[in-house]
């Protein structure tokens, strides 16, 4: 069988699937759908230094191959999370990554701050990019200088891996990424959902209580391959994919075009077993096709 | 108690239209047909299209553990039900289920008081089966705009059930809005206390029923019917707004896994 762990700045993944932020919730709704030990990592729903109710309804529409949400990142606060969600995660034996998002940079500082006492968590992912909050979570991810800023200050207070989620929505996303390869980050995800919009022609209003919402599922996994494809190309730090993964073979798709590792998104609410589907599908292929070695896949595209 | 909640495959046993574009299918998948109480749902994956992409919920309509069989009702009007009217016997159905919590009804009551709008009335039928064993009156009001639209009479007459009818086009039973049977029930009632309504259907239906339970002091349980993509309480994506947060700030519940059964006074009813 294939060794199948990869590394992620001093971030060993026993295998390259994780799930994503936000779609997974805090990994309890999944226990009865499959073996949580099994997948590389998982990556909590963003947690933020005060709770936050969420947006009104409503907060998704279904569109073609996807969906649209702004579900305003709603959570109990890092205290509640500490006290509430962390008990589950704690035991399980894989990589626990914890999500986090500020309203201001001070914010992220004080929320990791607050973590860092806390056993088990392998890693950070900051959420620079959520289109959904009105206090303008997009500021963070749009803006080269403050990211860098805010990631240099947040790596001044931990020593635990940081991974910088990008957003899909600015004009070069590698600037972005560069700038938080420069502030000190471990990584990069890419990406979060892209702005979209749908309409209720029977009611003339939008569908979404936001007007505007972040798109995901598979519309978006040809933008989410170039975006990858790009961050690649231009970041030396490694790049974790998200964007539409539904099976093994876009996960593969991902490795191939030089993530590190992947996130299975969207899928979990389809097919609520589709992280460990991927990563059988992922290790039968390497079996299949005596692939010896998942580095000497991982960014082997030919261009 | 309820199962826990698994990822299946169920097979298609029979489809049968029982009123005018209303269907009933028969589903055999054990797990759910034993664990299922009334108020909990499946939630379908039709088609794995580029049109129909999240899963659809059906309230499990009744059960029967001997055969491992269960029913749910749809409605064909849809893009998701109208390719479901369409499939074979035989055919597997890949769900997840049984999600969301249950009716629960005081102990020591007198009457159970159904209220159902149309397709309101899927979860009824196990919640009458649920009841069978006890010894309490329990009494259906189902409105439906046209005789076409009604069906069950029959079978909740069998389980016990007095039901009253009501048309809005006068077709028959009550000539106008359920909710004004309703009231005129409760209101010649000599004591409305030891009684409960249960009740599922359109926003405007419930929104009556929620003014009638109020003044009357009589407590309503609501079944709510949003849209969901994962059906537990994963993306939260199916908000419903608390009524009295402890605090000025709006605060929601998941319909999902919080629900979909509510206290009707707890929470605030969208459109
Ligand atoms: C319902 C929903 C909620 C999400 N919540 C979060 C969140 O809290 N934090 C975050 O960083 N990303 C969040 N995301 C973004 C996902 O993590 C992911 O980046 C995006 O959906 C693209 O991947 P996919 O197409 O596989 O879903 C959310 C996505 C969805 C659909
Ligand atoms: S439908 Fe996903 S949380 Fe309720």
């Amino acid at each position: 069988m294939t060794d199948l762990s990869v590394k992620i700045g001093s971030l060993v993944l026993k295998n390259p699937v994780m799930v994503a932020s936000g779609t997974f919730g805090y990994a309890e709704e999944f226990k009865d759908f499959f073996d949580l030990n099994q997948i590389g990592g998982i990556i909590t729903k963003t947690v933020t230094l005060e709770p936050r109710p969420g947006n009104a309804p409503p907060r998704i529409a279904e569109t073609a191959s996807g969906m649209l949400n702004s579900i305003g990142l709603p959570n109990v606060g890092v205290e509640h999370f500490i006290i509430e969600k962390m008990p589950f995660l704690q035991p399980l034996s894989t990589k626990i990554i914890v999500n986090v998002a500020g309203k201001t940079g001070e914010d992220f500082v004080e929320a990791v701050v607050r973590l860092e006492d806390v056993d088990r968590i392998d890693a950070y992912e900051l959420n620079y990019s959520c289109p959904n909050v009105k206090e303008g979570g997009l500021t963070f991810s749009a803006n080269a200088a403050i990211a860098e800023q805010v990631t240099r200050n947040v790596r001044k207070v931990t020593n635990r891996p940081l991974i910088a989620k990008l957003t899909p929505n600015v004009t070069s996303i590698s600037e972005i990424g560069k700038a938080v390869e420069n502030g000190g980050a471990d990584a990069v995800s890419a990406i979060n959902t892209l702005v979209g919009m749908a309409v209720d022609l029977g009611k003339k209003r939008p569908k979404l209580s936001t007007i505007t919402g972040g798109l995901s599922g598979p519309a978006i996994k040809p933008v989410a391959l170039a975006k990858v494809f790009e961050l690649v190309q231009n970041l030396s730090i490694p790049v974790i994919a998200i964007g539409g993964i539904m099976n093994a073979t876009d996960a593969l798709e991902f490795l191939l075009t030089g993530a590190v590792a992947i996130q299975v998104g969207t899928a979990n609410f389809i097919n609520p077993r589709a992280p460990l589907d991927i990563l059988e599908g992922v290790r039968d292929y390497f079996d299949k096709n005596r692939i010896d070695g998942i580095s000497s896949f991982i960014g082997s595209i030919k261009t | 108690m309820s199962g826990n909640k698994i990822l299946t495959e169920a097979t298609v046993k029979h489809l049968e239209e029982i009123a005018e574009n209303i269907f009933r299918m028969h589903l055999y998948e054990p797990h759910i047909a034993q664990t299922s109480h009334a108020g909990q749902f499946v939630n379908i994956q039709i088609a794995q299209g580029t049109t129909i992409f999240w899963r659809r919920p059906f309230s499990i309509h009744s059960t029967n553990p001997e055969s491992g069989i269960f029913e749910i009702l749809f409605n064909a009007v849809g893009r998701g039900t109208q390719v479901l009217k369409k499939i074979k016997n035989g055919a597997k159905l890949n769900l997840v289920g049984p999600l969301g919590n249950t009716f629960n009804h005081a102990p020591h009551l007198e009457e159970i008081i159904i209220v159902a709008g149309g397709l309101g009335i899927a979860p009824f039928k196990l919640l009458l089966q649920d009841l069978r064993k006890q010894q309490l009156k329990k009494t259906v009001f189902f409105g439906v705009s046209s005789t076409a639209n009604l069906c069950c009479l029959d079978e909740f007459s069998r389980l016990g059930a007095k039901c009253r009818v009501s048309t809005e086009d006068g077709s028959k039973g009550y000539h106008g809005f359920v909710t004004d049977d309703l009231q005129n029930y409760l209101q010649e009632l000599p004591d409305s206390s030891h009684r409960e309504l249960l009740v599922c259907g359109p926003t405007p239906m419930l929104r009556k029923v929620q003014e009638i339970a109020q003044t009357l002091q009589i407590n309503a349980q609501v079944s709510v019917e949003n849209i969901m993509a994962c059906g537990f309480g994963a993306c939260m994506g199916c908000p419903v707004q608390l009524a009295h947060p402890h605090d000025d700030g709006k605060r929601y519940l998941l319909a999902c896994k919080d629900g979909p059964v509510f206290n009707m006074d707890e929470i605030l009813l969208d459109d």
